[in-house]
């Protein structure tokens, strides 16, 4: 669930405030938003995905309050990661996902082929997403 | 005091889509783009709401070349107890052909050539994505979009035609009234507040108010879908279970969860009533990194949640439970009787999960493609539809004398009694469909003890709902859209004496012939049943193609 706003990188855009599907913040006059309802978050990471600072921190237990220390969730490289990975961010852009999504692809192909010319039978599949 | 009552927005439209995923969105698109003045209100917000944004999932773009098609149609044709229909699968290929590509187009990316052998959209970009781009031509289209607003109630005229509908801006702090010619209800499913992924805004309103205004429901009792996740996660969403090894607490490998690359939810669930099961990423495949990075890059949020828990899944077990997906990736919902979307109620038009999506999925889930592909088709089919019978109706139809026709856990029907309590009702819900040995497997004896809880909860709400604040208003509706669903999933699943696609009867294990027909189920205080025939077809498997057999 969504256990941080950092005071710190918050600009008071209130963009979280606006795009969570439920509800789950309040907007503060002049400041950071506020977790007023915690436990309506379903954990969907989407609210870090559309903050454009990284100021948004939610925590894996989707059934639970989990308090987390912003320097140690840092620390762990895990702050901004799924925007990041989403590739939402200048650095790593959705044309950047798409190009090493195919590369990787290539890539394995590749390997597999060499995999059956050398063993006689396939290595494994493509992965299936879901 | 009810905040219903108090003064609020007002709009008149052509066309008013309910629901903020890509079966609405796609409809409000088709729509505008038909020339319909279109408005759009979602409980939450347009582009995060639903299964669909929070954890991505691919359609089938196949072109129309009966060689690329029959394996679609067949892939799962007996798995769904042979419900599906051949010529709902032919419409709604498509239409997917004709309009996925213009999400890349739109976005500004290459779109992928799906002339060779067809392939996905979603799977490719996430979700997010996907839908960022939707927004954006919503809003180039001139499309009024109502985020944070919850429809309530559908409004119907004199003749018991739905002419809109009324709700609430839960941020605005007022109510919202939208009168329309023609009204699409693309708000989802119902997981039952489960928590998995994307799904909790998905709490089955749009079934609840189908029935208010006369309209019916079909296939619910195909309603049971549950998915593997890490016991502390939500994240339901992923293929990656079909690719992992299975093990028990003695660490010895649990052997018939996965055939053929599929996993077997109903072997799944057997194990885990015998004890905790763990999953491992070991295939020897993913020893190599690029395939790692592939999985990584394919399911950000999968590996977010596993990650974030602290869980190394290519090199450490960890422990799973399943988690009800309900309707969303089950198959009930708003009964379609027309080739364009269309209910039952005139004006009434039903998209994505809301809608039954047995017309292509039959008894199984559509999950992995078929929905996505369902959800592409009846957005746009039932998006035209609409705009052409409120072309029909003329400007006059906004115009109309309506009335609210929402009744339970919206309308106060016993001033002097005391509110319930929304979270305990939902709570009770709960706990006659989470657990799988209730819900999946089924018998008569269950059924009726879980219809008997129910019934006395549905008693419990008929009196007053608590509306003194926005979320009280709302999620008091929502207890009883949830208490409402599982009666229709319970009910529909004792009149279906036999076990067909993922209706599981313990007492009648086999599929009776005689019972391949659809069950179209409503009703509020007192619910009913009524079998649907399957138009027969002539349909020839290939000789060429084999049945994938996974249950």
């Amino acid at each position: 669930m969504i256990e941080i706003v950092s005071q710190t990188a918050c600009i008071h855009c209130d963009k979280c405030v606006k795009v969570c599907p439920t509800d789950v913040f309040d907007s503060v006059p002049d400041g950071a938003p506020v977790i007023a309802r915690q436990e309506d978050c379903q954990t969907c990471f989407l609210c870090e995905a559309y903050c454009p600072v990284d100021a948004l921190f939610v925590a894996a237990n989707a059934y639970g309050p989990e308090p987390v220390i912003e320097e140690e969730v840092r620390a762990k490289g895990l702050w901004g990661k799924y925007r990041r990975e989403l590739g939402w961010t200048p650095a790593f852009t959705t044309k950047d996902r798409l190009k090493e999504t195919r590369e990787l692809g290539k890539r394995i192909r590749e390997a597999n082929e060499r995999q059956k010319l050398e063993s006689g039978h396939p290595h494994h599949e493509q992965p299936k997403q879901n | 005091m009810s905040k219903l009552n108090e003064a609020g927005l007002e709009l008149k439209a052509d066309v008013l889509v309910i629901g903020g995923g890509p079966a609405a969105a796609w409809a409000a698109i088709a729509a505008a783009e038909d020339g319909a003045k279109v408005v759009i209100a979602d409980k939450g917000y347009l582009g995060t709401s639903g299964a669909f944004a929070a954890s991505t999932s691919g359609a089938k773009v196949v072109p129309p070349i009966a060689e690329l098609r029959d394996p679609v149609k067949f892939e799962r044709y007996a798995m769904g107890g042979f419900l599906s229909q051949h010529s709902w699968w032919d419409r709604i290929l498509d239409v997917t052909f004709e309009r996925a590509p213009k999400i890349y187009e739109w976005g500004g990316y290459e779109v992928p050539n799906y002339g060779a052998k067809g392939g996905g959209y979603g799977g490719g970009l996430q979700g997010p994505e996907t839908m960022r781009i939707m927004r954006k031509k919503i809003v180039e289209l001139g499309v009024k979009i109502l985020d944070q607003s919850p429809a309530l109630e559908l409004l119907v005229d004199g003749e018991g035609a739905v002419a809109g509908a009324r709700g609430y801006q839960r941020q605005e702090d007022r109510p919202w009234t939208v009168k329309a010619a023609a009204t699409i209800l693309a708000s989802g499913g119902c997981a039952w507040l489960s928590k998995s992924m994307g799904c909790n805004t998905n709490t089955g309103d749009g079934l609840l108010m189908t029935v208010e205004a006369g309209g019916e429901l079909s296939s619910m009792e195909f309603s049971a879908h549950y998915a593997p996740a890490a016991t502390h996660s939500s994240c339901t969403k992923s293929g990656q279970y079909n690719r992992m090894t299975y093990y028990d607490e003695n660490d010895n490998e649990i052997p018939g969860l996965v055939r053929d690359g599929h996993r077997i939810t109903s072997a799944i669930a057997k194990a885990l009533l015998k004890g905790k099961v763990f999953v491992k990423i070991d295939k020897p495949d993913t020893k190599n990194p690029d395939v790692r990075r592939q999985l990584q890059l394919g399911q950000p949020n999968f590996h977010a949640s596993l990650e974030r828990g602290g869980l190394k899944p290519f090199e450490e077990k960890f422990e799973i439970t399943l988690n009800l997906e309900g309707t969303v990736r089950g198959v009930g919902g708003i009964r379609i009787v027309n080739e364009d979307c269309g209910t039952t109620v005139p004006g009434l038009y039903a998209a994505g999960d809301a809608a039954t999506r047995e017309l292509i999925s039959g008894a199984f889930t559509g999950g992995a493609g078929p929905n996505m592909t369902w959800v592409t088709g009846s957005g746009n089919i039932s998006g035209r539809a609409a705009a052409a019978y409120a072309k029909k109706l003329g400007p006059k139809a906004s115009e109309r004398e309506v009335h609210g026709v929402g009744q339970t856990g919206l309308v106060t029907k016993d001033e002097t009694a005391q509110p319930y309590e929304a979270n305990a009702v939902v709570k009770g819900v709960q706990d006659e469909v989470f657990p799988y040995d209730k819900f999946m497997f089924r018998t008569e004896e269950g059924i009726l003890r879980s219809l008997g809880k129910l019934e006395a909860l549905w008693k419990s709400v008929q009196g007053k709902p608590l509306q003194d604040t926005p979320q009280h208003l709302i999620r008091s509706r929502e207890a009883v859209s949830v208490l409402a669903a599982a009666r229709w999933a319970y009910f529909a699943g004792l009149e279906r004496k036999e076990t067909r696609g993922m209706h599981k009867r313990v007492d009648y294990p086999a599929t009776d012939p005689n019972q391949r027909h659809y069950l179209a189920v409503g009703g509020l205080d007192k619910l009913w049943t009524r079998p649907e025939a399957v138009p027969e077809e002539v349909v020839a498997k290939p000789e060429s193609l084999k049945e994938a057999a996974h249950v």
